[in-house]
């Protein structure tokens, strides 16, 4: 199996990697899997706001921002470095 | 026929371009409303004459809200899906336009496959067909024609391209006689809880398409992660998006985005700088304080005209019809109550096309993406700041932006911060107050650079306090859990200027109908009680007018002494009851009282006659720094503002919150202006 599952916003900065579940409070996921955020969509961190917080995230071809606290809500597969 | 009208709705995500074929195709025929109940914004419009047909029937389009999905979780979604499926048959639209975003169809297609379901009958406007061009990304109407099964139109909103295909395709689908059927995503055969949950909202008699729509909001009220409900949610969700992905296929788009997002070359080079964590927040101070500097120092001269216009008019009016009650009506009433309002025309109009412009230039995102730090810890979306910051121009407007704000308790929160910004008509009380008394002997730096300072505390003092009352709101009387941000960052484009003066045309309208009628009124009342009882003021006839002796200036006398503990006379007093109208009516009723006095109402002159007035019982100056501070602290607070309470009740549906406004800020604008007169007296100013 390549890699381990971790949490979005543990996600280094440019690294890509596999949505694998969302959780979290209903109203914050059900938005998630609308935007794209379902099992087996690839997603980048592209960067973080100055302040530290929201994330700049890459999926579907958009960019999305998220703040940490619900991208902690969807776990990842990070992807193998080629 | 042609007696029918045919309904339009446009739908579509937001930053598609929709407003803007909304534009083109309505021309400048349109109205702003509310939908009902709900405060959504709602803009209907006739079909512009040049797409008009005598053989075909009128046209009546509406612009949805900008939605990602049509599954009722947001106010803005709710309100979507009951425009197209509720109501009676005649409420509902004949025709169903959906934009979409030629660049972005991975996400575009999940809002066209949920229309599909509701079975409506449906055109698809693939929008932005050059934005995807130049991307590299392939144009296939056909294609998409052919896996959607309803008519797909290439445009350019911004041009106009297409736009009159799309006409004629909504009419030769109007024109069809036999039903739509729903396109349904069918679930798949492991998903047996999607299964389960559709027969249990379809037994209560809901569409299949409605069902659907169902499901995904009902999950949405479900925190358990292993809820039967989230799980058939997911499903559909799941299920959606594979049949997104082989549409994508078909049209040869699934390579492409799987690693990049082909519309954001260049606004990922333009963010390296606009999102940077050093040259970001410089650009972002430099572009907000672009923005206000421009407001004061262009909108001054503009204003300066209005004003001198209204005085020549008021002039030529009172010469023509000769001293009289009815003349000083007309001149200081009416004439004056027009001025009042049409002063403000041009800082909200400037405010709007500012921010017209960074919305449509996709900056605001970026803003509301900088900011989203400061405004979370306030319990808040990044989204709130940018009403807030209005409110530095006006709280009309700002409070008409809220709108954008999806969840009642927060909007409200935004609501009561927003009178607390110094707005615009503030700052006429302030330089007249610093002007007048903040002219020391020995100033600290020079006395222009003093003046300066406190005119800066006034701005950070109500800032401080429109966060920190926002933070005590939210967690208080309207606790809620911070909304979540979900933020689409949209590609940079040029913006279109013709759609963002539209926009301004319709605030200044929106202004100048709900607020200007107010101050007018107000006005005209003021005058009457500084002017009546006629016999004893000597009103209308030549000569001053005893202010002292009116309705108005007794009123104040009796409230003198509320008034001196934070260092004011009933002169000072007069002027807040007239602020009321609105604040910057505090000067003209300044100069009212002082000029009835003297005759004479040289603006120069007024801060003279404020520094030379002396208190009677004691001698020395009335009006001291420390007692013109407070007053400024008094006017940061006080929501002395009838125009403001008139929108709040319109916004928030009564007058709980308005009362609830008032009532509040007048408080804490009577304890600070103590606190602030007192605490200095004690430590031996003043």
């Amino acid at each position: 199996m390549p890699g381990d599952t971790t949490t979005l916003d543990e996600l280094a900065i440019g690294r890509r990697a596999e949505v694998v579940s969302v959780g979290g409070p209903g109203r914050i996921a059900m938005r998630l899997f609308e935007m794209g955020f379902v099992p087996g969509t690839g997603v980048e961190l592209v960067k973080a706001a100055p302040l530290g917080d929201p994330l700049e995230l890459r999926i579907r071809g958009y960019h999305l921002s998220l703040r940490r606290a619900e991208a902690a809500h969807v776990r990842v597969r990070e992807q193998v470095r080629q | 026929m042609t007696g029918r009208v045919l309904r339009v709705a446009l739908a579509g995500n937001p930053n598609v371009g929709k407003t803007s074929l909304f534009n083109v195709l309505t021309g400048s025929r349109h109205q702003v409303g509310n939908y009902s109940g709900v405060t959504v914004e709602r803009r209907e419009g006739d079909l512009a004459r040049r797409f008009a047909d005598p053989q075909s029937p009128a046209m009546r389009l509406w612009d949805l809200p900008g939605i990602y999905s049509l599954s009722p979780i947001s106010e803005d979604e709710a309100v979507a899906l009951e425009a197209l499926v509720g109501g009676s048959a005649a409420e509902r639209p004949d025709v169903v336009l959906l934009v979409i975003d030629a660049s972005n169809l991975a996400r575009n297609l999940y809002l066209a496959l949920q229309v599909l379901e509701l079975g409506l009958p449906l055109v698809v406007a693939l929008n932005m067909v050059d934005v995807a061009r130049r991307a590299g990304l392939p144009v296939h109407p056909e294609t998409l024609r052919a896996e959607l099964g309803v008519p797909v139109i290439s445009t350019v909103a911004r041009t106009g391209e297409g736009a009159a295909e799309v006409i004629a395709a909504v009419r030769e689908v109007a024109a069809r006689s036999e039903p739509v059927e729903p396109v349904l995503v069918e679930p798949g055969p492991e998903d047996e809880a999607l299964r389960e949950a559709l027969s249990v909202a379809e037994r209560e008699g809901r569409s299949p398409g409605h069902a659907r729509h169902l499901v995904v909001a009902r999950a949405a009220e479900s925190d358990d992660p292993a809820a039967g409900i989230r799980e058939a949610a997911e499903q559909l969700v799941t299920a959606r998006y594979r049949r997104v992905d082989e549409i994508l296929k078909a049209v040869d788009h699934h390579s492409r985005i799987r690693d990049a997002a082909p519309a954001m070359g260049t606004s990922q080079r333009i963010d390296a700088v606009l999102t940077h964590r050093v040259w970001g927040l410089i650009a972002f101070v430099s572009v907000m304080a672009f923005i206000f500097v421009s407001i004061f120092s262009w909108a001054e001269p503009i204003m300066g005209l209005i004003e001198n216009a209204f005085v020549w008019l008021s002039s030529s009016v009172a010469d023509a019809l000769g001293p009289g009650l009815l003349t000083a009506l007309i001149t200081d009433g009416v004439i004056a109550g027009v001025g009042n309002v049409v002063v403000f025309v041009p800082q909200i109009a400037l405010l709007f096309l500012f921010l017209g412009l960074l919305e449509d230039s996709g900056y605001l995102a970026r803003a509301a993406f900088l900011l989203d730090r400061l405004m979370a810890r306030l319990g808040l979306h990044g989204r709130a700041f940018i009403p807030l910051l209005s409110g530095y121009a006006c709280a009309i407007p700002a409070i008409l932006g809220t709108r954008t704000i999806s969840g009642t308790k927060d909007r409200i929160v935004t609501i009561l911060m927003i009178p607390f910004m110094s707005c615009s008509a503030r700052l006429p009380i302030y330089t007249l107050v610093i002007g007048a008394l903040f002219v020391s002997q020995e100033p600290v730096f020079s006395t222009g650079i003093d003046q300066g300072l406190v005119l800066l505390a006034m701005y950070l003092l109500s800032t401080v306090s429109a966060l920190a009352m926002g933070f005590i709101y939210k967690r208080t009387i309207l606790k809620s859990p911070t909304p979540p941000l979900v933020l689409e960052l949209p590609p940079y484009r040029l913006p279109r200027v013709r759609d963002t003066l539209l926009v301004v045309f319709d605030r200044v309208k929106d202004f100048l109908k709900s607020a200007g009628t107010v101050i007018l009124a107000c006005t005209v009342v003021l005058w009457a009680l500084l002017s009546f009882p006629a016999e004893r003021t000597g009103a209308g006839k030549d000569g001053p007018v005893q202010v002292g002796e009116s309705y108005g200036g007794r009123v104040a006398q009796t409230f003198e002494p509320v008034l001196e503990p934070f260092g004011q006379d009933w002169r000072v007093g007069v002027g807040i009851i007239g602020s009321f109208a609105a604040r910057e009516v505090l000067v003209s009723t300044l100069g009212l009282v002082y000029g009835m006095e003297a005759d004479d109402d040289d603006p120069a002159e007024l801060r003279e006659a404020l520094r030379e007035q002396k208190n009677p019982e004691t001698g020395k100056p009335q009006h001291t720094a420390l007692s013109g501070l407070a007053l400024m602290v008094f006017f940061v607070y006080a929501c002395m503002c009838m125009s403001t309470l008139a929108v709040v009740r319109r916004e928030t549906g009564g007058w709980k919150w308005p009362v609830f406004m008032f009532v509040s800020m007048t408080g804490i604008a009577y304890v600070m202006a103590l606190f602030v007169y007192q605490g200095g007296r004690a430590l031996g100013f003043g």
